[in-house]
Formats: structure tokens, sequence, C-alpha cells
């Protein structure tokens, strides 16, 4: 899987470079011509919390740079009722759905019914087993591989871990696979101990779990925590335990209250690879909006993710999150279903 | 005989669980780990403790798990976005703990609402009001508000030393402020019900409101108080979860919840009581946080876990309503 990306990338680079003539520039391709006259649906499943908070600001700023009129149907976690917002949506006439999250089994004839309606559908983060329904997806396995590989970096190719994991949540089964790959291909890596759980609140549950396990093995020097509520409960239990200078902790993901967990003086969580929530919102936008104007975004559009390090937020003095996405540009925008013609949010 | 391990059958089960974690597990027995293990369970044992005043009235509390989110959320929302000291962040959620518990036994001793249906609306409506202050963003030092801005405030250092802040106790540095705040409430709510005059009203009522009533009690505000109590002890365990996390977590506080009212019930089981104790309470937290923190130890995986606690709830009300009372039929 490592190669997707870049195989990716490069497309993404060869399409920009087809689409970068100058007089292309100028005009938007029909119907953007009239973008007024473009109502576009956001179908939600999930929509509590900080990411799905930002991933919907991304896609209205995306909207509002093209300019087209965007609905939001929020279903709030009721697999059903999402299913019936997007008959709504089809009723209310509009031209392009994107649906977000949600199961395939409820999704699946529901998106079928619209794409026989006319209308271009893009999803992301659920699989509706829809050829003409590109994928948008923030790639899990690059996100635990960039972690890994700073680790791998930090510490060598031979340390004891203790690992994080919930089995049965889809990003965090890709995350999975790559840590599986890993510990293959370097032999040194040993896995001390793996735990975790979803109690709500969750980084408190882990932090005692956490706890019981740096005090079973006190010599564990990688904490490898890929959700940042986990890697939050890990660095409670390595401050209360006194470990900090000798555990390292290595995650995914990242919000405001991350950033100062990590910045904290001496904190233990020294790097995180996170995707953009607003970029992936906006590059559901995009494809959504190339599929309109004709053209075809890829049958899987896959947002890279960005490593971020402790040193880097304490070089820059990042605080939040907007001064994350304005001092790493890498951060704040990705060259992902940009042809020429589209206006880019961020300028 | 059958009298004496239903007696003290719990308490010997919690004894020889320590023996076999301390054999089996490297660690276990440290007085580092004793204190992990109060540690994790202080916050579930202070909101089980508040509902064991509740249980004593004959009532329940379901709205406990999101009073404590929501005490969470005030208290970062009192110092990051009001920029407040820790002393009105800590006044502030011990203010909502109590209308909350004030509202409830309102609703459920006046109007007439079942206690369970009163706070099972009651929870719904804090998990929604902890949410509109910040249009659903978790509250964070430097995030950014609904309107753009950023917040001012920070978490203040002497709130933060309540969740980090350790006591010398045999060791320097041991003890944590959430462990002595659990102790410090289990020994007063015990002696209040056990040996006031109002704690033993409360059972009364519980037992009998009726009789209480006729007998001249003033029914009604011990149901009141016990609400009250409930509340006030579910924010302090909010106060205290702000505190060793750092931030105002958007969170339903459902697990908090459960975990609180299986240790509640656990506590029926220990030294025979077959009712509502704070002492009993307070073991059947512990033997929950023995058994995780142990399993833990020993790499079980966590669903597991749900299944142990599940176990030892089952078998531990098997005690109470089958064996103790046998003697009495």
């Amino acid at each position: 899987m490592r190669f997707t990306r870049r195989a990716f990338s490069g497309m993404a680079l060869a399409a920009t470079a087809l689409f970068s003539l100058p007089a292309m520039a100028q005009d938007m391709p029909a119907p953007f011509d009239k973008p007024g006259d473009v109502k576009i649906a956001l179908v939600r499943y999930l929509s509590t919390g900080d990411f799905f908070q930002a991933y919907l600001a991304g896609v209205e700023a995306q909207a509002k740079a093209l300019g087209v009129q965007l609905q939001v149907l929020d279903s709030r976690q009721d697999a059903a009722l999402q299913a019936d917002m997007v008959d709504q949506a089809i009723a209310l006439g509009v031209q392009g759905i994107i649906i977000q999250h949600g199961l395939t089994e409820s999704m699946k004839e529901a998106a079928q019914r619209a794409v026989d309606a006319g209308i271009k559908v893009v999803a992301f983060d659920v699989n509706v087993e829809n050829a003409a329904i590109p994928q948008v997806e923030q790639s899990d396995r690059d996100l635990a591989r960039l972690a890994l590989e700073q680790a791998v970096k930090d510490n060598g190719e031979s340390w004891k871990a203790g690992y994080v994991y919930v089995a049965g949540i889809a990003p965090l089964d890709r995350r999975d696979e790559t840590w599986r790959e890993f510990k293959a291909k370097y032999p040194g890596i040993n896995e001390a101990a793996m735990f975790g759980t979803l109690d709500n609140p969750i980084a408190n549950s882990v932090a005692n779990q956490a706890r019981s396990v740096v005090t079973a093995n006190p010599d564990i020097q990688v904490m490898f925590a890929p959700y940042d509520e986990f890697a939050k409960g890990v660095k409670i239990a390595v401050d209360e335990a006194g470990l900090t200078d000798s555990i390292k902790i290595y995650s995914a993901d990242i919000s405001t209250a991350d950033i100062a967990a990590m910045r904290e003086p001496g904190s233990a969580w020294v790097a995180t690879a996170a995707t953009n929530p607003a970029v992936v919102g906006q590059v559901s936008v995009r494809a959504l909006a190339m599929l309109l104007a004709g053209e075809n975004p890829g049958q899987q559009v896959i947002v890279p993710p960005t490593l971020i390090t402790q040193q880097q937020l304490n070089d820059n003095d990042i605080k939040n999150m907007e001064e994350l996405s304005a001092k790493l540009p890498q951060f704040a925008h990705a060259d992902v279903a940009m042809p020429a013609w589209m206006p880019n949010p961020n300028k | 005989m059958t009298d004496t391990l239903i007696r003290y059958g719990f308490l010997a089960l919690l004894a020889g669980l320590v023996v076999f974690f301390s054999l089996a597990t490297n660690g276990f027995a440290s007085p580092q780990a004793a204190v992990f293990i109060f540690q994790s369970v202080a916050i579930t044992g202070i909101l089980a403790l508040g509902v064991t005043a509740t249980l004593v009235v004959g009532g329940f509390d379901l709205s406990i798990g999101s009073v404590a989110t929501s005490a969470m959320m005030a208290a970062a929302y009192a110092m990051i976005v009001l920029e407040q000291n820790a002393v009105v962040a800590v006044l502030f959620c011990l203010a909502i703990g109590a209308l909350v518990g004030l509202v409830n036994g309102l609703i459920i001793v006046y109007m007439r609402v079942p206690d369970l249906l009163a706070t099972l609306g009651m929870m719904f409506l804090l998990l929604g009001l902890q949410r509109i202050p910040t249009e659903g963003r978790s509250i964070a030092a430097g995030m950014t508000m609904p309107d753009g801005s950023t917040a001012g405030g920070v978490f203040s250092p002497s709130f933060l030393a309540l969740g980090r802040h350790r006591f010398d106790f045999i060791l320097p540095n041991l003890v944590p402020v959430s462990v002595v705040v659990l102790i410090v409430l289990a020994v007063l709510i015990w002696f209040f019900l056990e040996y006031t005059r109002y704690g033993r009203m409360m059972y009364a009522v519980g037992s009998n409101a009726r009789a209480a009533e006729l007998a001249g009690a003033p029914v009604k505000a011990y149901k009141i108080w016990a609400y009250v109590i409930s509340g006030m002890f579910a924010s302090i365990g909010g106060i205290l979860l702000a505190a060793r996390l750092g931030r105002g977590d958007i969170a339903s506080g459902n697990n908090l919840l459960l975990d609180a009212v299986a240790a509640a019930l656990i506590g029926f089981a220990v030294l025979g009581a077959a009712k509502p104790n704070a002492f009993g309470t307070a073991v059947g937290a512990l033997f929950v946080g023995v058994l995780l923190q142990g399993l833990t130890m020993m790499n079980v995986p966590y669903y597991t876990q749900d299944f142990v606690k599940g176990a030892v709830l089952v078998v531990a009300l098997i005690f109470t309503f089958a064996l103790s009372n046998q003697g009495r039929r």
C-alpha cells in the first residue's frame, strides 16, 4: 500500500500539468460558469467532535470559493435517517451529493438511487460499493507509516513498544495493518503490551490502563498510540508515572488541545501524523465539482497526511490549528483534485 | 457458616485478587500500584458515593455521568473562555451540580415524575446543554471560538494541581489529590449515612416513605437533599476529570454512569448489607479497579474487561438478593 500515495501524487502532478495551460485558468467549465445555480448537498452520519466541525468548515470554504449553494443534512448517527436524507436531497433537486461516513449496508442503495437520478455523488470514509462514486479517503496507512518512520528515525530499529489499539474500528484497523507490517519489517521492535479502550471519556480510561502497563513494563521506550485520544491518555499516564524522559509517544491526528499537550515542557508526545480535516472537506467538494464538470477525479481520492513533530511546533511557536495551517503550508492545502480552474479556498 | 460467607465473602475475594495479581504480575505489589488503582477508580468512586445517597432514599440518579462531563466542560469554559481563576471555576461547577440535583429533586418530589425518567431526561438535557456554548467543540487553551476569535484563557495551575499534585505519604509525591478527595468524601458520606440522625432518616425514607412521613419526617426534603448530594458529588468528579485531562472534552459520561452504578450495586453485597451503603460502594469501586488494573497489567484485551465487570456485578447481585435473603425467609 505504500506506493499508493506516491503513485497518486504523481498522477495529480501530471493532471495539474495538463490543466495548467494559462488560457484555461480563466474560464470555469460548465456548470460552474453559473455557480449560483449549482446546488450540492452534504449528507452526514457523524458530526459531533472537533474533526467533524473542521471537516464541515472545509466543505463550506470550498463551496463558497466555487460559489455553489450548499445544503447540509445531518443524520446524527442515525443510519436509516441518513439514507432517507439522500432521498430528501434528490427531492430537493441537487446536482451533487457528498456522503460523509455512514454504513455500507444502509447507504449502498440510497447512493445508487442518487446515481440513477443523474446526480453526481462522492463518498468520504464510507464504501458504498459503486463504481460511479469516487471515494475520498484520508490514508490511515500513510498516517501510521509517517508516525512509525519517525519513531524508527528517533529510536533506531530496535525498541520495546507499547501499542494502543481497539479492533473493529475501520480507521484503527487500517492503521493496525501498517503497525503489523512495521513489526515484520523491523524484527527489533518488541511489542511488550497492547491495550486500549473506547470507554468515554477515552483519554481518562486509556490513562488508567496505560498506568498499569508502564508499571508492569517500565522499560518500554516507545508508545504507538495511533489516535489522538489514546495518545493524550498515554501522556497523562506517563506524566503521572514520572517516565517522561524514558518514553516517547507517537500518534495520529491532531487538534488544538493536542498541540498544547505536545508542547508542554518535557512532553513525551514527540510526533503525530495528521490529515487536516478541513482539507479533507475541501477535497470532497473539489472531487464532486470535477465530476459535475465532466472530469474524472479518480476512483480513490486520497488526501496525504503530514508529519507534525514537537520540534516543529516549538520552533514555529504554533498554538492552535489555525496557526498550524498558517505556518505549515503542507498542512493547509493538499494538491489533490485540483485542476487549474478550481478556486483554492486558502487564497 | 453461610452467614460468614455472605458477610466476608466479598472482602475475602478482594484480598484473594490482590494476592493473585501480586504473584502473577510485575509491580502490582507496590505503593505506586496501590495508589494508581485508587486513582483509576477515584472519579467513578465519587460518582458512585453520590448515587448511593439517592439509592438510600429509594431513588436513582441517571444524570450523574452527564453532570460530571457538564462540570468538566463548565470548568474549562470558565477558565478558558471567561478567563476566571480556579476558585471561580470550582464554585461554578459545584453550583451547577447542586442546581441540577435540586431540579432533579423538585421534579421527582413535586411533579411526581418517576426518578428514572426524570433523571434520564436531565441526562439528555445536559448532554445537549454542555455543547451549546461552544457549538459542539471541545475546549482547550488557544481554541478558536465560533465567532473566529481565539480564546485567551488558560487552565489555571492551581486548578490543574487538583489533578496532578501529589501528597507525600510513605514515599514522596505519592498520593494524588483525587484519591484524597475520594477517601475524604467516602468517610464523610459513610459517617453521615450510618451515624447521623439525618442519615438514618434517609434510610427510613428509603425503606418506607409513608411510615417515615407518619413519624413526622420531612420526606420530601430528604429526597431532594439526596439528589443535591448526588449532583454535587458528580460535579466534584467532573472537576477532578477536567483537572486530570487539562481540557474540556465533549463526552457523554455514560461509561462513568455505568461504572458508578455498578460500584454502588456491588456495594450491596459487601458485609452482607443487602442495601445501599457507602462503605460497600467504596469497596465495590475498589474491587472493579483492582480487577481492571490487574488484568491490564497481565495484557488482557479490553473486551474481556467489560465481561469481567459484568460477571462481578452479576455475582454481587446474586450474593445480595439470593443468599442474603435466605435467613430472612
